[in-house]
């Protein structure tokens, strides 16, 4: 029985959602969330981070993953295909004027629906272009040249959080399964080398614990340490990758040892994208009670019966 | 005298530099303190000593009025490690909570965006914060929390900020007294990263690395000038901070308006030359604070009798003061 996640939504529910909720579907995992969210859009039809607040490009592409095929869904995506950019990319919220690591959610999401079009293409030709600034070449030359010591091979492109900045494990994880299904309608071979390019950047920073922490896996000398989430997230970009299988041991454990809800949100998702068996969870039975909207429609994506096999990826 | 015409942009454009330092210099010295700022030190042998009225104390010392204020606690939870020191301690918190509420603020919210990951309130969770009672209903997590622009930061034409963090009159930066390996210390000032929001740069906040630390950390001090210090020295780190290193006990805490000032006279409590902290030297040449000695006033205890060197990585072995 699947059942993990109950006790830290309970804490949930008392901040923000009336117990009603709970009674009239509490047999059903998904649907309690399912609820959660339909009843938290807001007016525009995007989702906040926290009820109440203006709405937020990433809450609103997991809401939407979560209902899709739901008005509401149609909804969100309306509201946030219409944040798009003249360069391509997505800022993270209505007027926000930086180009990020949305673009990638909003590729997937326009991927599932099948509106693949203008805005589709100038999304992709943003994430083609855009890297790491670490890859530069004066950077590659510093290094080259023994210069710097970066710990990485800088010849490996992967994405930053905001353009203009270096590449970190969680936007690359989420701008690879954009490509990979990107690749699928449009089978380029400089998609293809991004991939190939991103996979193996995430390899290389992969941390001796055999994890993932946000960024490098070596800093100044000293090692760092991987993360849950983190090593999930790196999980989902290396679908299918058999040099990241190790790590699902690691995350099979985190999933009973982390107190953190998004956390093992992404562990139940990135196990289930594998083809893990999930294990009932007999860890902390107080989670971290956020009251985070993604993180509800994060644990709904993981649900047996959820969505998250719309970040399913094959090779590209 | 006649001016060529291909004189004439040179000396246009000198004349526009020359105008716009003049301005940014006015800007700069239009908020430097007029004298000596005072910096209070007082000990405090464990968390749970009274730590309530210590910090009322130093309150009260720097002539800091919060009637009818909205006032913004910013403590640092910028990861958690249950075996180290990390986090500007939960006693801290409550203690500061409780004093500014005690002193007629209007309102009283701790807020926080943590630099790396990205559950908040787990952070919240493991470093004990929701031992304050109703904690959720004061928590204002800023890397999620609605956002404005502020222009020009940096070299940057634009800035988003939590409107929590814009909206308040005044901010307390609860800061650990912490080294940093990249910055050589991380105290007060450094402690305003935690006011850049995740959900606009990332986590961690990448863009304020780009930019430079030293010069962020002083675009940050400039930008919330309407501010107090707390650092909790308490038990600080020591070595591979501010993530990786060792506990420290320093047994004080350290508080004042002018945060260079403040920090400053931790660096020295921690055996660090504050000339050679970059951001120090440029808040002491922006005219942001005072970081000599001579310019400020040193209340509680005596520097030199609470000194206790923190251990330094070898990149900042030069910083020991002498």
């Amino acid at each position: 029985m699947y059942w993990p996640l109950v006790p830290e939504l309970s804490l949930d529910l008392t901040l923000r959602v009336d117990w009603a909720d709970l009674f009239l579907v509490v047999d059903s995992y998904l649907g309690v969330r399912q609820g959660i969210l339909r009843r938290s859009q807001n007016p525009d039809g995007g989702w906040s981070y926290y009820n109440g607040k203006q709405s937020w490009l990433e809450p609103t592409f997991y809401g939407a993953l979560v209902l899709h095929g739901d008005p509401a869904a149609d909804r969100a995506w309306a509201l946030i295909k219409s944040w798009q950019q003249p360069d391509g990319s997505w800022p993270p919220t209505a007027g926000a004027a930086v180009s990020g690591w949305g673009t990638a959610l909003c590729l997937t999401l326009a991927h599932l629906r099948g509106d693949v079009d203008g805005t589709f293409l100038k999304g992709l030709a943003y994430l083609l272009k855009t890297a790491g600034t670490e890859s530069e070449i004066w950077r590659r030359a510093l290094a080259k040249f023994g210069l710097v010591d970066p710990g990485r091979n800088l010849s490996l492109k992967g994405w930053p959080w905001k353009t203009g900045t270096s590449s970190w494990v969680e936007p690359t994880a989420h701008t690879l399964i954009a490509l990979k299904k990107a690749y699928a309608l449009l089978p380029a071979p400089e998609v293809a080398a991004r991939v190939q390019s991103g996979e193996a950047l995430l390899l290389d920073v992969r941390c001796k614990d055999g994890g993932w922490n946000y960024g490098s896996a070596w800093t100044l000398g000293e090692d760092q340490r991987s993360y849950p989430e983190t090593t999930a997230l790196a999980l989902l970009g290396l679908q299918g990758r058999e040099e990241a299988f190790s790590a699902i041991d690691l995350a099979t454990r985190w999933l009973q040892e982390t107190p953190s809800s998004l956390a093992r949100a992404w562990i139940t998702i990135a196990l289930r994208l594998n083809d893990v068996a999930v294990p009932e969870t007999t860890g902390p039975s107080k989670g971290s009670g956020s009251p985070d909207l993604m993180f509800v429609a994060l644990e709904a994506l993981g649900a047996p019966d959820g969505n998250f096999r719309f970040l399913k990826t094959e090779k590209a | 005298m006649k001016i060529k015409r291909r004189d004439f942009f040179p000396l246009a454009g000198a004349g526009l530099l020359a105008g716009y330092a003049g301005w940014e210099g006015m800007r700069s010295r239009r908020n430097a303190p007029a004298g000596p700022s005072p910096v209070v030190v007082v000990k405090a042998s464990s968390y749970s000593d009274d730590l309530a009225q210590r910090i009322l104390r130093g309150v009260r010392e720097c002539g800091l009025d919060v009637r009818d204020q909205k006032v913004l606690l910013k403590p640092n939870l910028v990861e958690f490690d249950p075996n180290t020191c990390i986090n500007t301690d939960v006693s801290v918190v409550a203690a500061a909570y409780e004093v500014f509420k005690s002193l007629g603020a209007a309102e009283v919210v701790i807020g926080e965006g943590p630099g790396h990951r990205r559950d908040t309130y787990s952070l919240v969770e493991m470093a004990r914060y929701r031992d304050i009672s109703k904690f959720d209903d004061l928590f204002v997590d800023l890397n999620r929390d609605d956002v404005s622009s502020v222009q020009k930061f940096a070299d940057r034409a634009e800035m988003y900020f939590p409107n929590t963090a814009l909206r308040a009159d005044l901010v307390v930066s609860l800061a650990k007294m912490k080294t940093h390996h990249w910055a050589g210390a991380t105290l007060s000032m450094k402690n305003f990263f935690g006011l850049v929001p995740g959900s606009v740069y990332g986590w961690p906040k990448n863009e304020l690395h780009h930019i430079g630390i030293p010069e962020s950390i002083v675009e940050l001090n400039r930008i919330f000038r309407r501010s107090f210090a707390i650092v909790d020295g308490i038990v600080g780190m020591e070595g591979n901070g501010p993530i990786q290193g060792t506990p420290k006990p320093a047994n004080v805490l350290v508080m004042g308006r002018d945060l260079p000032a403040v920090d400053a006279t931790c660096c020295r409590i921690m055996g660090i030359d504050p000339a050679k902290v970059e951001y120090l030297r440029m808040a002491s040449d922006g005219n942001l604070g005072n970081v000599d000695e001579s310019r400020i006033e040193q209340r509680g205890e005596k520097v030199s009798e609470v000194r206790t060197n923190f251990a330094l990585i070898d990149s900042f072995r030069g910083f020991r003061l002498t």
